[in-house]
């Protein structure tokens, strides 16, 4: 299981990365919504307000890959007639769909160095991370944290034909409940308890409270607690949802 | 009258097709999901910014709305018939190219105008905008003007489907980057001089100026310079899209690429 699981993750990173559209992806979406934050903010007496736009733009990319990837590999499993056998394999259903969410949130990383770069050539935004180890640290538990989450939403697209729609649609929700671009302080008061069950909340001020040297480290514990509960959410529902669908005979929904 | 039949018989079966797939009771919610949260994502960080009002956001991305349906639905067009195999069944008909693939395009662009109509009012209660209601006509124009010009650059993206393998890839590029090049998002007077360049040449940027401007009051004989120019924008990749079908096709079937994937 631990071999199927780090060899899909390899596979899924390599496709990833052979595909022009998730590359552009990569390439374009953070650098435009940085951008976008970056002329509306104009904020050249705060550089660590550009410097935090960067990191949630980053952020944001990286749940999009996610919630994108998982639901289109999915998908592409179903079109492609070998989600029944994916299912029927002796290896845990999870096992095999987990490294898909986690490869998508891996290429997302990526999506620092974009937004990092981007704003330091263009937009004079400063570089400096105050706590380097934390920073490094933060990144991979932000990215298992959102790949976990990622999981949880895979488990019910295998049970939905629309499911690439649904990925795309959980975007902006999630964006705007985690604060990653808007401070939490702006949204209705209700959205501040939603964004304590996100990933991306805890993952994006990980990062970005290493990357300014104030206390990074109860949020990545957060994570790597969330990712956790996520994980036997997921494989519960993946369980669930995968009996039903075969007791049903819909998991092929044709 | 035969490339009338065409068009509306064509773009019945592809609605009828479509609602064969998914349900319209998960089809819209869908739809509406994205718009709304992408109206509220924009307004919401315009109020952290301090830049602009609520409306200006909201008339920006339910235009932003319309555009992309029209873009993505005429775009994908080709590559659909390409993907399930009957493009080349499709071009060995005599029947006018223009009106086979605008007739599959139009269900979309026409989802697109409900869908961005009803994120509009979602969005008008949430973030309170109110607009009176005798500039709701005058913003249907602007909106199918609107929609005219971003369907044509569509055709023009539809026809490299003859050519390309990855069309979504072109359509996704552009549809990204009009978030911040047409206006949508960030005044046009804090770009910089080349992104505003551009910014004149592309659909949508003077639909939204007009669509603003009768928000704000005017008339939509104010603003008929904007909508003569978004008209005539929308005229010329139109044309564009037309000669490159014509070329493609042409080369398509000299090359023997038409099924090539």
């Amino acid at each position: 299981m631990i071999r199927a699981f780090f060899s899909g993750i390899r596979i899924h990173v390599l496709q990833f990365t052979k595909n022009p559209f998730d590359v552009s992806g990569v390439l374009l979406w953070p650098i435009l919504y940085a951008s976008i934050a970056y002329y509306l903010l104009d904020a050249k007496n705060d550089p660590s307000l550009l410097l935090s736009a960067s990191l949630g733009a980053a952020v944001m990319l990286m749940w999009s890959l996610v919630v994108i990837g998982s639901s289109g590999a999915l998908e592409h499993q179903r079109w492609q007639g070998t989600l029944e056998l994916l299912v029927a394999a002796p290896v845990p259903f999870a096992a095999v769909i987990a490294p898909i969410t986690i490869a998508s949130g891996v290429v997302g990383a990526y999506a620092l160095l974009a937004t990092l770069a981007w704003g330091t050539l263009f937009f004079e935004v400063p570089l400096a991370i105050e706590q380097p180890l934390a920073f490094v640290v933060a990144i991979p538990a932000c990215v298992l944290a959102i790949g976990m989450l990622g999981l949880i939403m895979a488990a019910t697209f295998v049970f939905y034909r629309a499911a690439f729609a649904l990925g795309i649609a959980m975007q902006y929700p999630v964006w705007i409940a985690a604060g990653l671009l808007v401070p939490l302080s702006v949204l209705p008061d209700w959205v501040g308890p939603v964004s304590w069950f996100l990933a991306p909340t805890w993952g994006f001020r990980a990062i970005q409270e290493a990357a300014l040297g104030r206390t990074p480290w109860p949020d990545i514990a957060m994570c790597l607690l969330l990712s956790a509960i996520y994980l036997v959410a997921a494989t519960a529902c993946l369980r669930g949802f995968e009996r039903l669908a075969r007791r049903n005979g819909t998991l092929q929904l044709t | 009258m035969n490339a009338l039949r065409v068009l509306f018989v064509g773009g019945v079966t592809s609605y009828r097709a479509l609602f064969n797939w998914i349900s319209p009771w998960v089809f819209f919610p869908h739809m509406i999901g994205y718009p709304v949260f992408e109206i509220l994502f924009f307004a919401y960080l315009g109020r952290f910014a301090g830049v602009e009002s609520d409306e200006f956001f909201l008339i920006g991305n339910a235009f932003l709305a319309i555009a992309v349906t029209g873009m993505f639905g005429m775009g994908h067009a080709v590559a659909g018939e390409r993907r399930s195999q009957t493009l080349t069944a499709l071009l060995a008909s005599p029947a006018s190219r223009l009106a086979l693939f605008l007739g599959r395009a139009l269900p979309s662009i026409l989802t697109g105008i409900v869908v961005a109509a009803m994120s509009f009012a979602i969005c008008s209660l949430i973030l309170g905008v109110r607009l009176p209601a005798t500039t709701l006509a005058a913003l249907v124009v602007v909106a199918l003007i609107s929609s005219f010009g971003a369907t044509a650059l569509g055709l023009c993206l539809g026809s490299l489907g003859l050519r390309g393998r990855n069309v979504s890839l072109f359509a996704d590029v552009i549809a990204g980057s009009m978030l911040l090049v047409s206006g949508a998002n960030v005044p046009l007077d804090r770009l910089p001089g080349w992104i505003r360049a551009i910014s004149s040449g592309i659909p949508l940027t003077h639909g939204i100026q007009a669509a603003r401007g009768i928000a704000d009051g005017r008339t939509i004989g104010e603003v008929s310079d904007l909508l003569l120019t978004e008209a005539g924008i929308g005229a010329v990749y139109l044309i564009v899209g037309i000669g490159l079908l014509r070329l493609f096709e042409f080369e398509g079937r000299r090359s023997a690429t038409l099924e090539a994937f």
